[in-house]
């Protein structure tokens, strides 16, 4: 194999990894942009996400055999269903109370509930690595369409074009929709939005929501690529999305999809060039270089801080 | 003269009383525990340490691995203990993590522990052996495999198992020798023994002419190894050498073959598990790990394997025996020296050879195992076999 077709290969793998990326990092920008602050559990929610769809798929072939896309289908709905449901309890239980509180607590409060969340999966689900059945994710890891020499996976087209596509509506429902109005006025000042009569509450429950769904389908996403989910999944990855969103801009949508972008590109390049025990090294190497040179990240607006 | 005293400092005082009185209770409660630590140690048992990775992604090796040395203890006790008492075990988890090794060897330490039988990850042992060191205490792995282990110089640290200096190179040899490879990629965990198992392999294949295309690390909790496999490909390698853990090395293994690389999959022990076979299949072709000779040929074997799986009904997985055999050696070493003084019972260990499943076990003034033989196994009708070719 000649190394032209090796650095497309390469430079698909960075852009699938990217896209991963770029549905957690989603997660941390909505909630970053309509509360100011960082939501830890984030990664681990993602990894409830993984975990649910292979339990509820395995349900569900109990309950009416082995339909392939059916059980995948309902599988991601399970997962988005449970993920959005920790999401939204985090919110409830350990983020609510503390929204006035010193910025600080909130922050604490989620590194707590994402170590919690990690050992009760670990205690409770697995204690350790559990197979993807592959059985629902081979055709989509071994079938693809083939472009300039090399194959592209229909899994790697699928993760590309969800992230794309749910980027896009965010953008809409965020910049033209009556419920994107009532988000951007929240982020903006929630004592004037309350006072509008914008339900405050349930507009940040919903941030949650939202962000975990996406989160679940990342999750799902990732568990098919890589054959295997486990209980610390989500910390390494949700550790690479917030940097993402921190490169893009955070609070900011399409930015947070090209931070992610660039880190995928970046890691697969490094591997590809370096070897990957560089990956950490050239990744946030990149995120100093690019605070330093823009302290609001790429696509980061000059605002004045609200907090 | 002052009569009446200030509220604010009455309350000041009040909460000087109640530090005080927290202080108190506090060391009365230290005092007690230090006194009942104290009672224990004059107490009729002997304690030993079992530790070991017993969660997480290692957890069926390290587990399995304890659970045969339990098995032994068990036997000791059942015919009366050693040294005329009965043998107690406390057995704690080190996570396959340094810092944790660290602390579970303090804690080994301070429960009064005369030996410890672990750890499994060499990046868990070779800290926790220089606690062990400190402390006096003897310390026997039965499946870390890197050398510094055994090359600090300690003078009660044992291995029952071989090391990844005649390891590597029996997995070196088989690819360039056997499976006839001039090029290989080689990937590692960049821990202790991943990374030195792999540093090993390279050096082997290297000094026999081969060529080594890829050498590269990543993280241990990484699952995503797509890029990785692009480089081996886009490398020419004819073989793969993977250095690390069966947590990450069935999954790559698996990714590999959906990727469309069929070149052979070679690994050491850390891939020898039964998990491992269970992610890439029962029938997977083209994939070598080195281990130790097989044992099953021994006659005591067989009634290991038949209390093991009476007593926990699963798999005997990778270093169960050799968990076995260390507690055996170990508490023979015990009794015959008539005491648990560590540097008798070393003297006792480093003097004679042991009978054991593994066969005869000699250790030398390092505490390796004298001669210790690697063999190259292959998956075949869904359980591990030696090859016959192995060198």
């Amino acid at each position: 194999m000649s190394s032209g077709s090796t650095l497309t290969e390469i430079v698909i793998n960075g852009i699938s990894r990217g896209a991963v990326y770029a549905l957690i990092a989603l997660g941390y920008t909505m909630v970053y942009g309509v509360l100011g602050m960082i939501n830890f559990a984030h990664g681990e929610v993602f990894m409830i996400g993984m975990f649910a769809c292979v339990y509820a798929m395995g349900v569900f072939s109990v309950a009416w055999g082995d339909h392939v896309a059916l059980n995948l289908g309902l599988g991601i709905v399970v997962a988005m269903i449970f993920s959005a449901g920790y999401g939204y309890a985090n919110e409830r239980i350990a983020y609510r109370r503390l929204r006035k509180a010193h910025v600080l607590a909130p922050l604490t409060s989620a590194i707590g509930i994402s170590t919690f969340l990690q050992y009760f999966i670990f205690l409770t689900v697995s204690k350790e690595k559990v197979n993807f059945p592959r059985y629902y994710s081979d055709w989509l890891t071994s079938h693809g369409i083939h472009f300039a020499g090399v194959q592209v996976t229909y899994l790697q087209l699928a993760i590309l074009g969800l992230s794309l596509v749910i980027m896009g509506a965010l953008y809409f429902l965020i910049n033209h929709t009556r419920l994107g109005i009532a988000l951007r006025a929240t982020a903006q000042d929630q004592l004037m939005a309350s006072l509008v009569g914008i339900p405050v509450d349930k507009i940040i429950a919903f941030t949650f929501i939202l962000g975990s769904g996406l989160a679940a389908i990342a999750g799902v996403m990732v568990a098919m690529n890589n054959n295997v989910l486990v209980f610390d999944a989500g910390y390494r990855v949700g550790l690479k999305a917030f940097t993402a969103a921190i490169l893009g801009g955070i609070g900011n949508i399409p930015g947070a999809v090209l931070g992610a972008m660039i880190l995928g590109l970046t890691e697969a390049m490094t591997t590809w060039g370096f070897g990957s025990q560089w990956d950490d090294v050239t990744t946030f190497a990149m995120l100093m270089l690019v605070l330093l040179l823009r302290p609001r990240g790429l696509l980061g607006e000059r605002v004045a801080d609200k907090v | 003269m002052v009569l009446r005293v200030d509220p604010a400092g009455a309350s000041d005082l009040d909460k000087g009383v109640r530090k005080l009185s927290l202080f108190v209770s506090l060391a009365v409660v230290l005092v007690i525990g230090a006194a009942l630590a104290g009672c224990q140690k004059g107490s009729d048992t002997i304690k030993i340490g079992l530790a070991a990775v017993q969660s997480g992604s290692d957890a069926q090796i390290g587990a399995t691995m304890l659970d045969g040395s339990q098995i032994a203890i068990d036997e000791w006790n059942a015919k009366g203990g050693v040294l005329g008492k009965q043998i107690e075990t406390i057995s704690l988890d080190d996570e396959a993590n340094p810092q944790k090794a660290n602390t579970v060897a303090h804690n080994l330490v301070d429960d009064g522990v005369v030996a410890v039988i672990g750890h499994l990850n060499s990046n868990c042992t070779i800290p926790a052996s220089i606690v062990y060191n400190d402390a006096k205490v003897l310390q026997i792995t039965p499946g870390s495999t890197n050398p510094k282990y055994t090359e600090q110089g300690f003078p009660y640290a044992f291995r029952i198992c071989g090391r990844d200096d005649q390891q590597g190179p029996v997995a070196g040899k088989y690819l360039h020798d056997v499976l006839k490879l001039n090029k290989i990629a080689i990937l590692h965990n960049k821990t202790a023994y991943g990374e030195g198992l792999a540093t090993e392999v390279k050096k082997t294949f290297e000094s026999l002419g081969g060529q080594v295309t890829m050498f590269q690390g990543i993280g241990v909790d990484e699952n995503d190894f797509g890029a990785n496999i692009s480089v081996i490909q886009g490398s020419g390698a004819e073989g793969f050498f993977w250095g690390g853990m069966y947590g990450q090395g069935g999954p790559l293994c698996v990714k590999m073959r959906q990727a469309g690389v069929n070149i052979p999959f070679v690994s050491g022990d850390g891939c020898f598990a039964q998990p491992f076979i269970d992610t890439v299949g029962g029938t997977a072709p083209n994939v070598f790990l080195s281990f130790g000779k097989d044992y099953h040929q021994n006659p005591n074997a067989a009634a290991f394997i038949k209390s093991y799986n009476d007593k926990y009904h699963q798999d005997i997985g990778a270093y169960s025996v050799y968990g076995y055999d260390a507690a055996n050696v170990l508490l023979t070493a015990i009794q015959q020296a008539g005491t648990t003084d560590p540097d008798k019972v070393a003297a006792v260990m480093k003097s004679q050879p042991f009978d054991t499943i593994l066969g005869k076990v000699e250790f030398d003034t390092k505490g390796d195992v004298k001669g210790s033989g690697f063999v190259m196994w292959t998956i075949k009708d869904g359980k591990l076999q030696v090859l016959p070719d192995s060198p």
